[in-house]
């Protein structure tokens, strides 16, 4: 039967009637190589140190190459950790400038972490976050309410109009189908040019500047005695108000599944549409406390402080805390920690502003390179002489 | 006595602790077909995933005609001449034949000078191939064209023009109609004339009996013996598979009750307009089976999808008797408060959600019945322990943690798990299509007395089946479907000769 086989067969299957004799050549081209092969294979489960070594050696491999970067543009090495470390956490100024930076990080990090877990990849933080700020403004401009209830009336307006904000491309993907990732961050752009219509327009401030007349002082988040100021109490009730909605609700039980397999979720009955859209409209109101935090917390009236930047921040928050709201907490505060040592660098050695996002950069490509080593394991064969 | 091709000594793996194999020997001789049998989870996999170099042994060797060798990984595998042909076929669908084949190749070394040559080359070894085994295949037809038959074609052809002269099929005839897996299986008759080692790992005791020259049984990760199975007989090929006798059920004379599931001019259409179900009308009553029998692709998975609440028919109704109303669409949250269960054929895809633990796939049913607590707070510690009582009732096994992954479940143990949850509120309406496919016997067997015991309880239970043997030992009635219509109903005792005419007649 073989010799039928035609010589374009016989080059492709180089077969010959003797058999073995092909396994027989290529072995001894195998055994030709000396020093061994790497094999590897796919894990069926990682075990908990597995990912903890993993995630350590991510962050510490990240953050090597991120002070070689660093030394590369005039930062003397000896003082990278007197800038990180001694700098920001210990000395009490840079501190609390640490913890006003991270009330929002973490806001814009629980807003991304939570849309994450219906997998809705929301890009579209930062328009909510205007659309917190315009809400909390109105409530401002129009004097809406006691005095005493101004506070929580604005904080409630920003909800409502982030989520309403958020609830659009919900709707879009729930009812059209239509992705998520390009309306999420397209309509950034038409929050942005609202946010300038608004400024340049009707709310303009009387002394001529884009950006709206400041908040009366009882419009302002306060700082408790102890000097901390109410945002960042607000984030850490928001982390421990999420963190019992994903592991001990009923809704975070549905979380999980929808995440895990949005079919087997339909066939179970979960009501899964339900779900995606009640999710988006939580991490839309996150967003606009973060923006309502920014206004009230930080600027005192709406400017156009939202630079770009916080949507990223968010996404990458959430991604490197594994969508998990405790996580996102930590890993917000180290990321104001790099915020503020890297306005530090700026005025100290000069270094350009994009440096802290190239270190954002650096260390979220080694957490992420470092799923291969949690999902593979990789073996190194020797070959016996 | 000639030399083995492969031999496989003493060759252990663990995963994370569990045993996967325990010693096991294999050794397979050129030119013959030797089957690898033995329950779910019995290693059959594992050891067959070694021999193709996806998993690197702890211990043990194995030797390619008598020499020692260390696989790196398929590719190697590919150049030693072992070729395996997954049961999930790795195919990339939207591609044609001949990409594929050119797919497979790419870094294999082994190239043609010029890409127009190479596609030449292998489009006339494709025909060549084809024409050995005995039929036609078309180099330029998109995979997702072809039947799971012709595509099984394509992954031995592959495997061929690899160069393989030891060729693994894990459980080829599982996606099979009979007529299909004869043909196959004469195909594979003529490889292993020609002298390739045609390894076929299977759970099927009958096709061990019917095309195997030497048969190894696995069980427990060890090697329990290595048998021609031509002199042995089928009880003990069970023996030896399951280690103990499977009891059977005793069948007393039923009695029906309502009709609890009633279709009535069922029609779905497919997405190019053609009818899928056609005016389907069937009724299940209080303590019935009623099976739908049929070649598989005749409309039954649409008829399923239907009854699941994942797909709107065309026209015609659905009458639930605890809906009170014909309805033409309901969602599967509907259908629960209805009293449905459902065993899907497709775990991972309607039933299981890989990823999430054994404790809250069981729980997911009785967490949306509100069963543990309300919105507010979800009581994890009661569901805990109910997960550990039905798991140990419905006899599911190899859960080391209740936190443990179902994923990682076998097979079979994964059915039971799907069951545990469905059965955990006596269900009124059972829908299960293909419940033991791809299960070993004792599982099946085990799957096969749940449906019967709810039966008893007075359950309408409608079993979609492509295993006509199936359907003849569990069903009351059993409706044929063919090109989408209801051929023909047959009530027990059923003649196989009758009821195979009508799932051939009108296809």
């Amino acid at each position: 039967m073989r010799d039928d086989v035609s010589d374009a067969t016989r080059r492709a299957s180089p077969i010959d009637t003797a058999g073995n004799a092909v396994i027989a050549k290529a072995h001894a081209a195998g055994r030709q190589r000396r020093f061994g092969q790497i094999s590897i294979e796919v894990r069926r489960s990682a075990s908990f140190p597995l990912r903890l070594f993993a995630l350590a050696a991510a962050l510490v491999t990240g953050l090597g190459l991120s002070a070689f970067a660093l030394i590369l543009v005039g930062v003397p090495a000896e003082s990278l950790a007197d800038e990180f470390v001694s700098a920001t956490i210990l000395d009490p100024m840079n501190f609390k400038a640490v913890l006003v930076q991270a009330a929002p990080l973490i806001l814009v990090g629980l807003a991304a972490a939570m849309a994450f877990r219906v997998r809705f990849w929301n890009l579209g933080i930062e328009g909510q976050m205007i659309f917190g700020g315009v809400g909390a403004t109105l409530v401002s401009l129009l004097h809406l309410g006691p005095e005493w209830a101004r506070l929580p009336l604005m904080g409630l307006a920003a909800v409502t109009c982030g989520a309403l904000w958020a609830s659009i491309p919900a709707l879009l993907k729930l009812r059209l189908s239509v992705n998520e990732i390009i309306s999420t961050l397209l309509l950034n752009y038409v929050a942005y040019y609202v946010l300038l219509h608004l400024l340049y327009g009707a709310w303009k401030d009387e002394d001529g500047f884009p950006h709206s007349p400041a908040y009366a002082a009882s419009e302002l988040l306060p700082n408790l005695d102890s000097g901390v100021s109410v945002s960042l109490v607000l984030a850490g009730g928001m982390t421990l108000l999420m963190t019992y909605l994903v592991a001990r609700s009923r809704a975070g039980f549905y979380m999980r599944f929808v995440s895990a397999n949005p079919g087997v979720a339909r066939a179970l009955g979960l009501p899964v549409a339900n779900m995606v859209l009640f999710v988006v409209l939580v991490s839309g109101s996150l967003a606009a406390l973060a923006g309502f935090v920014v206004s009230s917390g930080q600027e005192g009236r709406l400017t156009q402080s939202f630079f770009p930047g916080y949507g990223v921040s968010g996404v990458l928050i959430g991604f490197l805390a594994r969508n998990n709201p405790v996580a996102a907490a930590v890993v917000a505060l180290l990321m104001s920690v790099l915020v503020i040592a890297g306005q530090n660098l700026q005025v100290f050695y000069g270094i350009p502003p994009s440096m802290v996002q190239l270190i954002q950069a650096v260390v979220v490509m080694s957490v992420a390179a470092s799923d291969f080593l949690v999902i593979h394991r990789v073996h190194w064969i020797r070959y016996r002489a | 006595m000639t030399h083995s091709l492969l031999e496989l000594e003493r060759v252990s793996k663990a995963f994370d602790g569990f045993q996967a194999l325990d010693g096991a020997s294999f050794s397979a001789a050129a030119g013959e077909i030797h089957a690898l049998l033995g329950e779910n989870g019995a290693g059959k996999s594992t050891l067959m995933n070694i021999c193709c170099g996806l998993y690197t042994p702890d211990s043990g060797s194995l030797r390619l005609a008598g020499r020692e060798t260390r696989l790196s990984g398929p590719r190697e595998a590919a150049a030693l001449g072992i070729g395996m042909v997954h049961q999930h076929f790795k195919l990339v669908r939207p591609f044609s034949i001949l990409d594929n084949v050119l797919l497979s190749r790419l870094g294999s070394g082994d190239r043609i000078a010029s890409a127009k040559g190479e596609r030449l080359a292998m489009r006339a070894a494709i025909h060549e191939q084809a024409a050995a085994l005995g039929g036609t295949l078309d180099p330029d037809a998109r995979i997702d064209s072809l039947s799971i038959a012709e595509q099984q074609r394509v992954e031995v052809i592959k495997a061929l023009i690899a160069g393989a002269r030891i060729l693994i099929l894990d459980e080829p005839t599982a996606v099979l109609t009979d007529q299909e897996a004869e043909k196959l299986m004469l195909t594979l008759r003529r490889l292993a004339s020609s002298g390739t080692t045609v390894v076929l790992v299977t759970h099927k005791l009958m096709d061990v009996k019917r095309f195997a020259d030497r048969v190894t049984i696995l069980r427990g990760g060890r090697t329990v013996g290595s048998i021609d199975p031509k002199g042995t007989a089928l009880e003990e090929l069970t023996r030896l598979t399951v280690g103990e006798t499977l009891p059977t059920v005793r069948e007393t004379q039923p009695v029906f009750g309502r009709r609890r599931l009633e279709t009535l001019g069922l029609s779905v259409r497919r997405a190019d307009g053609t009818k899928a179900v056609d005016a389907v009308s069937f009724h299940v009553r209080a303590g019935e089976i009623y099976a739908i029998a049929g070649v598989s692709g005749n409309g039954q998975s649409e008829l399923t999808e239907v009854l699941m609440g994942l797909r709107r028919a065309g026209s015609g109704s659905v009458q639930f008797e605890d809906a009170g109303e014909a309805v033409t669409a309901a969602d599967p949250a509907r259908l629960r408060r209805y009293g449905v269960a459902f065993i899907p054929a497709d775990r991972y895809r309607y039933a299981l959600a890989g990823g999430l633990s054994v404790a809250e796939n069981y729980g997911v049913g009785d967490v949306a019945r509100g069963r543990y607590g309300s919105w507010l707070w979800l009581r994890r510690g009661r569901l805990r322990k109910n997960a550990e009582e039905a798991l140990s009732s419905f006899d599911v096994q190899g859960v080391r943690a209740l936190s443990q992954k179902a994923a990682l479940l076998s097979g079979g143990n994964a059915q039971k798990l799907v069951i545990a949850r469905e059965f955990s509120d006596p269900p009124s309406i059972i829908v299960a299509q293909s419940p033991s496919r791809g299960l070993d016997a004792r599982a099946t067997a085990a799957v096969h007395a749940r449906l019967q015991a709810s039966a008893r309880n007075g359950a309408a239970v409608l079993l979609v089946s492509e295993d006509l043997d199936e359907a003849m030992k569990l069903a009351h009635r059993i409706g044929v479907m063919a090109g989408g219509k209801l051929v023909g109903e047959f009530t027990a005792p059923f003649d196989r000769q009758q009821i195979g005419g009508a799932m051939v007649g009108h296809a």
